[in-house]
């Protein structure tokens, strides 16, 4: 038997590990994080061989389809795509699992921790398998899920309860979208099948899907005057379930909320894994969105702007993961923008992008369990309560400062010499550029290298007020047990040498995606259809360009250590309440005011909810109106009632008198 | 022969004295009476009738009539024996509870 | 013959539990008996082919043959799912009650069988007779439920729902009467059997007359099951009830059953078969948007899943007017899965009334420290009530969605719009009620007992496996709507 027969156990086993934790787990030493871990190694053994199968043979992808309800399916799907994805995922999971073990010893219910991350696992597993895209929205809504009850991991706490609450319900207005565009994928293909489908046909499966473009984007529809095309209202409604997911703007107020769960969490779920879903999505559907006009100029403009706009709240940051969460929605704009300059370099953005969510998802791990390491020993978030924690941890603080170099971007263009971070952010923002000298439209690259300088500069700020100086307050601290600092140093190995390794050999698997012997995608005939003009890629930027992003990283490196190294500013001046941009950031551009106050409670809850109560008062009103007036009628009629029996008698005598003159007048008239 | 109309006239002056009783009278004997005239001469337009008819099914009716009508003088004097012994009297303008 | 005892059993049981003199007595015996009709329907679940369309496990008597009413019993893959929903769940609400205690024991556990045998009666009956006196049955047992072992509004509340569905039964009872009547004048033979006369519908021949027939009844379903703008009995009845009585109440899936059933193969008949989706369609998508936004703003935690079921039960007629065969079994499943789910949710309503004398929501704070087990399995059904894939809920919205979608865009995109206030208000209730820091004041808060864990805990896995292997019961829900489907298409609507 071949090992992809094997792949259905990827999501399986963390599954299984899920139900036996969840029952066994009180009674084993260290809530039972043996089980789930075993799982997961089990996992990763098997995704990396599947990985290593699929690199010799890229056209052989694997797939297995079971019928599950009605017209749908649930199945495997392991392409390249999927594959270091999968391999990713497992590693990554494999990693923090161990490294919780020491993280999570001293707390209350490990078994319920390692339950919930063990069921996380296998829908994350289970999300990047799917071979249709409804089951990609059930594992979708189920890491939405694990989310929500790792983020309320301690829902002992009012404010980790309320962040769960907003992460899930934010993401849900994205899932609402994501599934809007399923309904309305589903309805075009089942109007193009005519209604009757063959037995044994799927047509939520991507092959089915894909092999229908040109149908659905042949069907229009009218928007206010303005006719689009159903592929672009679809995979629009598909990038909404991204943004939401990915925290791109303006759904992005909820991740940093979600660092109120477990460090390891926010590690796993809200920097490497969960929220890079809605880039897999983008990727897995890519076909679509080639084929869609306008689609994917929004995706980059959008994911450039979330970029910048995310790093610049980075700056101000007290909190030590709140930092690391705007990082992370930064780097994940720049992993939608590197999606969307595929509108001027094609099925190549898939390789580009996923490469830094790879890279990414190594140095963003190791900056959080770094974080969780010294938010353990020194047991404060407050970067402004810290300062000189190398001399107490020294290793956390070496492999801190290796993946904060990642992230910025350190490296020498043109070669192979450069940290995980360099290899893989550098191609998005050349490809930025050339979508730029396209298409003309200069504001995304713009963004994107305003983006790195800020990146630079509140990654060194952190490092530098966090590690370095002399300490601001007693804090105590000791270095951390092996289980931890081990998983720290392997990620942090991956974010130094991954990228320069890996490089050409990923961008060539990668490329395979949409070319096999499950789909075979003709993506300059898609473009062409979605109006995109591709352009040759070839290394003829001009030097300065090649060697920007270098610039500004070193830069902001030089600005972090001027400033919060030597101090040669006195930052009181700036950090005041007097400062408006200052303030404004410092606020996060009141997205709480206007998104949370204002909208969600004032307009959503005491607006529309309180007048459908008052419609729900009339509709009660109008039923004991209708009550109340026959009882009234009743109350007057009974009047005549008087109980002496010779009115009674009169009164027959009267009716009969009466009846007997209207029939004769009848009789008369007729 | 004695014509039909007459019978007929008979029964409708017997009909309204006892209808003028029934709605004058405020003792329960009296108007139970008047309610026994009322039967009486329907039973005399039945009887009359049928023998103008030379149909005997009118005096077998009229025959049943009259047995209803002493089942009802039993439980209509009955129900007054009970008022008499709760009340004290039998004027039935004393004895209106079942209005509204 | 199994069908007639299925629906005996609960009655007759109902009679000898009035007999029994203590709780013991009385409890037992319902249990008893309940586990009789799960133990038969299961076998006829298993032995029913749920690839054919038609009426199975047939028995016809004649009757009152003078007046063409005949005993005639017979289930078919819409009643099917429901009858075994009843089976189920009735088991488990006697052993969630089983420490409780109240007055007169012996009534209120044969109350409860009497419903079932009512309800199931109505699944069962394949006579229009038949099938509405079982329908007024179920009335009486609800009625005295709410009336004696209601809350402080008791008295207000039954009478409500009583008047009300009642007056609605009636008008129902009109229009059966114009079916009957009318086929009778055009064959001369007068039969009250149901797919009879469902069959003899298109022979009437004044459109006026159809349609007057068609709303009458359709009006007499929709309030039973309820839909904006005639629900309003039902938040009053639901939340006066005891905890037994709500379960009940939501056992009672009549009016989405006679909307499949009857009003379905009715409506390609109809003089204007488009107003009647219309008005179908626009019914589901009010109620799914308005029940949501009022349970948002509800402060009770029993009222708030009253009006989440007002939400749900949208879907059902929306699904219905979809006229796609996956969008019709999606809102029979829709029933089924709604079944489950609110039983365990008034379930756990009840034992937080219970255990802290308070349903408000705002009172309520931090049970998930005293409560880890309902805890637990309060938010597996929540999730499922929000439409967590994985969960039943899921599986009938989206079939429901999506298969409307392709005839009705325009209401699927409001009932889309609603599905983030539905998660609002359900992770809402729950974090103010089970998470956060516990509020002292509710004083010694112990966990739900054995027997409660049990039953709520079981149902809670059936949401589960019935979110992630459907098929058992959407496979006829599957066959029969393609059969309503293939009959329309036939007739060009």
């Amino acid at each position: 038997m071949a090992i992809g027969d094997f792949a259905f156990l990827i999501p399986l086993l963390p599954a299984l590990a899920f139900v036996l934790t969840f029952f066994l787990g009180k009674k084993l030493p260290n809530g039972g994080a043996i089980i789930p871990i075993a799982a997961i190694a089990t996992s990763f053994v098997i995704s990396l061989l599947i990985t290593l199968n699929l690199l010799q043979n890229p056209e052989e992808v694997i797939t297995q389809s079971y019928s599950w309800f009605a017209l749908f399916n649930v199945g495997v799907l392991v392409d390249p795509l999927a594959a270091v994805m999968l391999t990713m995922v497992t590693f990554v999971s494999l990693l923090i699992h161990i490294y919780s073990v020491g993280y999570m010893s001293h707390d209350a219910a490990p078994s319920r921790y390692f339950a919930e991350t063990a069921l996380f696992t296998a829908s994350m597993l289970s999300l990047i398998l799917s071979d249709n895209i409804l089951q990609l929205f059930v594992s979708w809504e189920l890491v939405g899920l694990c989310s929500y009850l790792l983020i309320g991991f301690w829902y002992q706490k009012p404010s980790a309860a309320t962040a769960a609450k907003k992460a899930f319900l934010t993401t849900r207005i994205g899932d609402v979208m994501f599934l809007a565009g399923i309904v309305l994928l589903f309805a075009d293909l089942f109007t193009i099948f005519n209604g009757t489908i063959p037995a044994g046909t799927y047509i939520l499966r991507f092959d089915e899907i894909f092999a229908h473009i040109p149908e659905i984007a042949a069907i229009n529809a009218n928007i206010f005057g303005m006719e689009v095309s159903h592929i672009t209202i679809i995979t629009l409604l598909f990038f909404g379930g991204a943004v939401g997911k990915s925290g791109q703007f303006p759904l992005h107020v909820w991740l940093p909320d979600a660092m109120e769960g477990p460090t390891t969490v926010s590690a796993l779920i809200h920097a490497a894994t969960m929220v890079t879903a809605g880039v897999y999505l983008v990727a897995r559907t890519f076909p679509m969105f080639i084929a869609a006009p306008d689609s994917l100029l929004v995706v980059a403009y959008l994911g450039a702007f979330t970029a910048i706009f995310a790093a610049t709240m980075g700056i101000v940051m007290n909190d030590l993961k709140r930092v690391l969460a705007y990082s992370t929605i930064s780097q994940l704009g720049y992993m939608m923008l590197g999606l969307g300059v595929g509108a001027a370099i094609g099925a190549e953005a898939v390789g580009v992008s996923l490469f830094h969510l790879i890279n990414h998802a190594f140095f963003k791990a190791l900056l959080f369990l770094c974080a969780g390491s010294v938010i353990h020993a020194v047991g404060t978030h407050d970067m402004r309560q810290l300062g000189g924690v190398a001399k107490v941890m020294p290793i956390t603080a070496l492999t801190m400062i290796i993946a904060a170099f990642s992230l910025a971007g350190f490296g020498i263009p043109g070669t192979s010499i450069g940290f995980s971070g360099f290899m893989s952010k550098d191609p998005i923002i050349e490809s930025a550029y050339l979508f730029a000298e396209s298409s003309g439209m200069w504001l995304p690259y713009l963004f994107s290298i305003v983006a790195a300088l800020l990146t630079s500069l509140y990654i060194f700020r952190l490092i530098f007020m966090t590690f370095f100086g002399k300490p601001r307050t007693d804090y105590g601290g000791h270095e951390s047990p092996a289980s931890m600092t081990i998983p720290l140093s392997i990620l942090a190995l991956f974010a130094l040498v991954f990228g320069a390794l890996t490089r050409t050999s990923f961008y060539h698997f990668l490329e395979e995606t949409f070319t096999n012997n499950f789909v075979n995608m003709d993506i300059p005939a898609l473009a062409e259809m979605g109006g995109y003009h591709l352009a040759s890629h070839a290394g003829h930027e001009p030097l300065l360009i090649l060697w920007m992003p270098l610039i500004v990283a070193v830069a902001g490196l030089l600005i972090a250590y001027l400033v919060y190294g030597l101090k040669i500013v006195n930052m009181d001046n700036l950090v005041s309440r007097n400062n408006p941009v200052y303030k404004l950031l410092y606020n996060r551009y009141y997205q709480n005011e206007i998104f949370t106050d204002f909208f969600s409670v004032k307009v959503i809850y005491e607006g529309f909810a309180f007048a459908s109560r008052s419609v729900e008062r009339g509709f009660d009103w109008l039923v004991n109106w209708i009550s109340d007036i026959t009882i009234e009628t009743g109350e007057s009629v009974r009047q005549f009632q008087t109980g002496v029996i010779q009115t009674y008698a009169t009164t027959v005598v009267a009716g009969v008198g009466l009846l007997i003159i209207l029939i004769r007048v009848i009789m008369e008239v007729i | 022969m004695i014509p039909v109309e007459l019978y007929i006239g008979l029964a409708v002056i017997i009909f309204t004295i006892g209808l003028y009783g029934f709605m004058t009278q405020r003792s329960g004997i009296r108007m139970l009476m008047s309610v026994e005239l009322m039967l009486n001469s329907a039973n005399l337009n039945l009887v009359a009738f049928s023998s103008y008819n030379a149909d005997l099914t009118g005096q077998v009716f009229a025959l049943y009539s009259i047995a209803l009508a002493a089942c009802e003088a039993a439980i209509g004097f009955a129900i007054l024996m009970a008022i008499f012994r709760m009340k004290d009297t039998i004027n039935l303008d004393s004895f209106n509870v079942l209005r509204w | 013959m199994i069908l007639s005892l299925i629906v005996l059993i609960p009655l007759i049981f109902a009679a000898l539990t009035l007999l029994t003199k203590t709780k013991e007595q009385a409890r037992g015996m319902a249990l008893v008996a309940t586990v009789a009709v799960l133990i038969l329907t299961l076998y006829m679940y298993f032995n029913f082919d749920s690839t054919i369309a038609t009426n199975q496990f047939e028995e016809m008597y004649q009757w009152v043959p003078s007046l063409g009413i005949t005993y005639h019993l017979g289930v078919d893959g819409i009643a099917m799912p429901l009858i075994l929903l009843n089976a189920i769940v009735l088991p488990f609400l006697i052993l969630y009650t089983w420490n409780d205690d109240r007055k007169a024991p012996n009534k209120f556990y044969a109350l409860i069988l009497a419903t079932e045998g009512a309800a199931i009666g109505v699944f069962a009956a394949l006579d229009f007779f038949l099938f509405y006196i079982f329908w007024e049955l179920t009335l009486i047992p609800l009625f005295f439920m709410v009336s004696i072992w209601g809350g402080p509004n008791k008295h207000h509340a039954s009478i409500k729902f009583f008047i009300y569905t009642h007056v609605a039964s009636l008008v129902m009872l009109l229009g059966i009467f114009g079916l009957y009547f009318a086929a009778w004048d055009a064959t001369g033979v007068p039969n009250l059997d149901i797919p009879y006369l469902l069959s003899q519908f298109q022979f009437i021949e004044s459109g006026l007359m159809k349609d007057l027939i068609f709303l009458a009844l359709l009006f007499g379903f929709i309030v039973k099951l309820p839909v904006v703008p005639f629900h309003s009995w039902q938040p009053d009845a639901y939340t006066e009830a005891p905890t037994a009585g709500s379960v009940l109440f939501v056992m009672l899936k009549i009016g989405g059953y006679g909307i499949f059933k009857i009003m379905l193969p009715l409506l390609p008949f109809t003089a204007s078969p488009d107003l009647m989706i219309t008005i179908l369609a626009a019914l589901g998508a009010i109620s799914i948007i308005y029940g949501a936004f009022v349970a948002l703003s509800q402060r009770d935690l029993k009222r708030m899943i009253v009006y989440s079921s007002v939400s749900h039960m949208g879907y059902v007629t929306l699904g219905a007017a979809g006229l796609v065969s996956l969008s019709v079994s999606g809102a029979m499943f829709q029933q089924f899965s709604h079944g489950l789910i609110m039983s365990v949710m008034f379930m756990a309503s009840g034992v937080i009334n219970a255990a802290t004398g308070t349903r408000i929501i705002n009172d309520l704070g931090g049970l998930a420290q005293k409560m880890p087990k309902l805890a637990v399995i309060m938010v597996l059904t929540f999730m499922a009530s929000l439409g967590l894939p994985g969960l039943t809920g899921f599986v009938a919205e989206v079939s429901v969605l999506s298969g409307t979608f392709v005839n009705l865009p325009v209401y699927v995109m409001i009932a889309l719009l609603a599905i983030v206030i539905t998660a609002a208000y359900h992770l809402w209730a729950l974090q103010r009620a089970m998470f956060g820091v516990f509020n002292e004041k509710l004083g010694t808060i112990v966990d739900i007992n054995s027997y409660q864990t049990l039953s709520m805990g079981l149902i809670a896995i059936l949401i589960l496996y019935f979110g992630l292997n459907p098929s058992p019961v959407l496979d006829m829900m599957l066959t029969n709507s393609e059969n309503i489907i293939s009959l329309m298409a036939a007739m060009g609507v």
